[in-house]
């Protein structure tokens, strides 16, 4: 019965293992045709719908107005595009080390970026919206005696603000974050919002029961190509953006990525509907060689770290002890993911390294781990007959080895399944990174849910996925825990 | 071989051994006996410092076992020691309980290793058990392993504590005859034991202990015969 079982689960872990391998990604992406013989690398940073992001359906290619925007003048220069995918903060030093030619990312050009790079013109102006599922609201004077509802902090709270200054009776409301806002309208909370184009038009597409409407006047700053200071290209792009701008191409790029489609898909959907994550799924289970490789990381720190600090703990001297018990009562009295964001987050203030987030991660789930593991250890060596070290002591066998070879390996016997216990927990646990930004499987099914505006099936497939990896981890401490209990 | 000066012992504020002092010369075989609580398992522990001595020395072939913590790993290399639960790692097998500490401790190849403590299995009766697993034995067959282990250190001096106690009756005469055959190979031993029989036939001296003190050192036809004091007259009459 059990074997049949790991049978099947090592199949089910090979199936994924094998999806996984086959869409492994390129961190560049050419020109889809070699057309010309020079080539201009664009900047950018893929996390910004629509201007540029990652469409998961099909693998890895980056796409949105930006990216077509960008092609378009490329082409027209005479360029292959190649587009480098970084963190938006880096895009400008990215740029001034001259490792790539320019940068579309949404950029506002501000007095501190064109102190380090050259603007073009702008490009696209972004508008203000009032969003709403009430078909009677269609210009700012209905929102009389309405709350609507704006993102704290934002461009679009200043817009409210002058409605309200014109019409009665408005309330303002503020959330966090745009989907809260959404959420708000379609519960009924508030009658409208203020989201900006390129953020609400995905909302707007997917959900049939919205409409827009542009707030006269309103108008942001505007996105405009990054160039290298004093470089030849800023005139070029500038002519290209110009006669784009004349003959309506960039009003019809800004169209396709902009505006609601006209024909809303009149059908509901079924509440659970695989098919339309399907496509996403192997940019999902790509996750597992990240937490897998996280996980495997993190438990090998935990597991040394933890032995270490085991042995503080029966030492004689006290220091040793002392410290060892005030680092278990530290990581084991505050929360996991306080620990993540102080590692991640403090560090780079503190210390002036930019911690990269999968060192952050290991490095708190393996400390946090090896408080608990060392507690396991302690009580597996207190465990062990005392006989054993005295056996030891007598045959003159010195610490080191009798702890290695005679102590240690009784100990982790007894406490196999409290460990595995440990392991399990941490791998689950390892969920939590992905609030700094790592993508492993949780991640991923979050960007999914984000692009597809369905949550379940991608949370479902993540649930799916982080049980098979339990239950293999399962089977192997059991077949541990038989092959050690030989003897017995 | 052994000398043991003025051996005092305190757990807390329980005086257990309260100066004692003897020697153990090179082929003797000593019986510890007394009553529970006497100290005996104590005494014995205290020569390889098990127990570390509150007060007194003891010195092993005239080098000071209780000042010099840091050789105290080289004495024990020449100090076997069985103990009354065996105390066998039950995680490695027969043959690898054997030579641990002679691989471990000495540097002993692998192989010269197996083939001595091959030797060793068969004076104890147990050839056949070398690949087996200390859980699968009987008691009597665990302490002989034990001895054996202890053997295979090659050492100068072995102390037995109460080797036999734990063991079923039928088990008793198998560990004692090894012991016995040890004894007769000229090997120096000490043991505390309540098998008065076995001290009688077997050890040259027997020491009797009562209350941390050491209260006679006889040879076993004198001391068996006729305790000099009353402690050990009451003593033997409880036991035989």
């Amino acid at each position: 019965m059990l074997k049949k079982t790991h049978v099947l689960l090592t199949l089910a872990l090979l199936l994924i293992f094998s999806l996984a391998g086959n869409v492994l990604p390129g961190q560049h992406q050419a020109a889809a045709k070699e057309k010309h013989n020079k080539t201009l690398v664009m900047g950018t940073s893929a996390d910004y719908a629509p201007y540029e992001y990652i469409d998961t359906v099909k693998g890895n290619k980056i796409i949105g107005f930006d990216v077509d925007v960008a092609r378009h003048i490329a082409d027209k220069l005479g360029y292959n595009l190649v587009i480098k995918d970084m963190d938006f903060n880096g895009l400008v030093p990215a740029l001034d080390a001259k490792r790539v030619d320019f940068v579309m990312a949404g950029m506002t050009p501000n007095a501190e970026r064109k102190q380090k790079v050259d603007f073009s013109d702008t490009y696209y102006k972004a508008k203000q919206l009032i969003v709403t599922n009430d078909p009677k609201i269609k210009k700012i004077e209905d929102l009389k005696g309405k709350a609507i509802g704006v993102q704290l902090g934002s461009i679009q709270e200043k817009e409210a603000k002058k409605i309200a200054d014109k019409v009665d009776n408005v309330s303002i409301e503020k959330r966090n974050k745009v989907p809260d806002l959404v959420q708000e309208i379609m519960s009924k909370r508030f009658n409208a919002a203020v989201i900006e184009d390129g953020v609400a038009i995905e909302y707007l597409n997917k959900n049939p029961d919205l409409s827009s409407f542009v707030i006269p006047g309103s108008a942001s700053a505007g996105s405009a190509v990054a160039l290298q200071k004093g470089s030849g290209l800023t005139e070029k792009f500038n002519k290209e953006i110009a006669a784009m701008k004349k003959n309506g191409e960039l009003d019809q790029y800004a169209k396709k990525w902009f505006e609601p489609k006209t024909e809303k898909k009149a059908e509901k959907k079924s509440i659970v509907d695989f098919s339309t994550i399907m496509p996403s799924i192997p940019y999902i289970l790509k996750g597992i060689l990240t937490t897998l490789k996280f996980v495997v990381v993190s438990i090998l720190l935990g597991f040394v770290l933890g032995t270490i600090l085991a042995l503080f703990k029966i030492s004689k001297v006290n220091v040793l002890r002392w410290g060892a018990d005030a680092y278990t009562s530290i990581f084991r009295g505050t929360p996991l993911i306080l620990q993540l964001l102080i590692i991640y987050n403090a560090t780079p203030q503190l210390t002036g390294y930019k911690i990269e987030p999968f060192l952050a991660g290991v490095l708190t789930f393996g400390l946090n781990s090896a408080a608990y593991v060392s507690e396991i250890i302690r009580a597996g060596i207190n465990g062990v007959d005392k006989g054993q070290r005295e056996a030891s002591m007598a045959l003159g066998v010195s610490y080191g080895s009798m702890m290695r070879q005679i102590i240690l390996p009784q100990a982790l016997k007894n406490i196999l399944p409290a460990l595995m216990n440990e392991f399990i927990t941490l791998t689950k646990e390892s969920a939590i990174i992905a609030v700094i930004g790592t993508t492993d499987i949780m991640r991923r099914a979050q960007i999914v849910g984000a692009d597809t505006y369905r949550y379940f099936e991608p949370l479902i497939t993540a649930g799916i996925i982080y049980y098979l990896m339990v239950m293999a981890l399962t089977v192997l401490g059991r077949m541990l825990e038989r092959r050690m209990s030989r003897g017995d | 071989m052994i000398k043991i000066e003025n051996l005092h012992k305190t757990f807390g504020k329980n005086e257990v051994l309260k100066g004692i002092s003897t020697e153990i010369g090179q082929g003797e075989v000593v019986a510890v006996i007394g009553p529970s609580g006497s100290g005996k398992s104590t005494f014995l522990r205290c020569i390889n410092m098990l127990e570390e001595p509150t007060e007194g020395t003891i010195l092993f072939k005239d080098q000071e076992v209780t000042t010099q913590a840091s050789k105290i790993q080289q004495v024990r290399k020449k100090i076997g020691m069985v103990f009354q639960h065996f105390h066998l790692f039950p995680h490695m097998t027969v043959l690898d309980n054997l030579t641990y500490a002679p691989v471990t401790v000495n540097k002993t190849a692998k192989r010269e290793a197996e083939a001595a403590a091959r030797e060793l299995l068969k004076r104890v009766g147990l050839a056949d058990k070398e690949g087996e697993y200390p859980g699968r034995l009987s008691g009597g067959q665990k302490q002989r392993v034990a001895i054996a282990r202890a053997l295979a250190m090659n050492p100068e001096v072995m102390l037995f504590d109460e080797p036999t106690s734990a063991l079923d009756p039928e088990m008793v005469k198998e560990v004692l005859d090894v012991m016995k055959s040890l004894a007769q190979s000229g090997m120096t031993m000490a043991i505390v034991t309540h098998e008065m029989g076995f001290a009688k036939e077997v050890a040259d001296r027997v020491l009797f202990l009562d209350g941390g003190i050491l209260v006679e050192d006889a040879v076993p036809a004198e001391f068996f015969a006729k305790p000099k004091s009353e402690r050990a007259q009451a003593f033997l009459e409880k036991v035989l």
